[in-house]
């Protein structure tokens, strides 16, 4: 699914194509093939056409992402895993390390595969599986060598815990839109329809606002939690 | 607000160089400026934590979906195969 091939063909009758043609665009336009990478979020800045072909629910259209992924891959990642005297939840862990480093590859550049998606996956899986056995404790976390990619078990009086505890409650709404920012790197006109904005002029106030508020309690917190600077 | 997207185009790298020169000798007058930069960067790390476990459980969705659904059982038992002589399959 490296790259999707789209091809845009006007459907409607000859006259409203007409009348179209005749108003904005050249006919080329309405019957041509567009290349472009292939983002987990289906979006793609340049080509908003593009959106009328995909569902308008990022979530549902994640969740069929990693859908996909897992039958055509966690097969292979089970298989080596297996091979290696792994169990089955240590495939599972790996292989879901594996979709949230590939699903982060995807939202900061289009990837250009050489191979298929499966085989790239299965590759990363490898690495994290031979990560994770060089290291001389065997079920040490994953956390500094993957910048906290793994969710190990996390300390439950530690102050980020704390703190993400509150974030979750108080301030999900905000968390919510930083990540579709920050981290999913929605573009902002998508932005402002999944949360209701005006407009991408008040979804961008709307996410300073919002940094702001989060930065105030991060700083806020942190400094009340003594663990912090430890 | 301004400062606040004045960091943002900083630490991200959407200044010109014009304004990045003028921000960081800001940063060398400023204390204050400096602290809620280290601020903004911790939140920013916050932020991908956050999304990290949030995008975490939805794929821990997949996986349940797919291993406790009678419509996924071909599937789950092909992988279970894998597994069957290593440990008993529960999960």
């Amino acid at each position: 699914m490296g790259i999707l091939y789209v091809k845009f063909e006007s459907r409607k009758s000859p006259q409203v194509r007409k009348k179209k043609h005749n108003m904005f665009l050249p006919d080329f336009f309405f019957n041509f093939w567009v290349i472009f990478a292939f983002k987990p979020a289906l979006i793609n800045k340049a080509f908003s056409m593009a959106e009328m072909m995909v569902t308008e629910d990022v979530a549902a259209e994640r969740k069929a992402f990693f859908m996909d992924l897992y039958q055509k891959a966690f097969p292979l990642v089970a298989r080596y895993v297996s091979s290696m005297g792994g169990s089955f939840e240590e495939a599972k862990d790996v292989f879901q390390d594996a979709l949230v480093i590939y699903y982060e590859k995807l939202t900061t550049a289009p990837i250009e595969l050489q191979h298929s998606e499966k085989a790239y996956l299965l590759g990363i899986a490898k690495h994290l599986w031979a990560r994770k056995n060089n290291s001389k404790q065997r079920h040490a976390s994953l956390d500094d060598s993957l910048e906290g990619i793994a969710a190990t078990e996390n300390d439950p009086a530690s102050s980020t815990e704390k703190l993400m505890e509150l974030l979750n409650t108080a301030g999900q709404k905000c968390m919510e839109l930083l990540r579709a920012f920050y981290y999913d790197k929605l573009p902002l006109h998508k932005i402002s329809g999944l949360f209701g904005f005006s407009g991408t002029r008040s979804a961008t106030v709307q996410k300073y606002k919002c940094l702001e508020k989060i930065r105030d309690t991060v700083k806020e917190k942190s400094l009340t939690y003594e663990d912090f600077l430890e | 607000m301004n400062e606040i997207k004045q960091i943002d185009d900083y630490l991200f790298r959407h200044a010109t160089e014009a304004d990045n020169l003028l921000f960081e000798a800001r940063l060398i007058l400023q204390p204050t400026l400096r602290e809620k930069v280290l601020w903004q960067q911790r939140t920013y790390d916050i932020i991908r934590q956050y999304s990290r476990r949030k995008l975490k459980a939805e794929i821990e969705t997949v996986h349940q979906q797919l291993f406790n659904e009678p419509e996924h059982h071909s599937f789950s038992r092909k992988i279970r195969a894998f597994f069957s002589s290593f440990d008993s399959a529960q999960d």
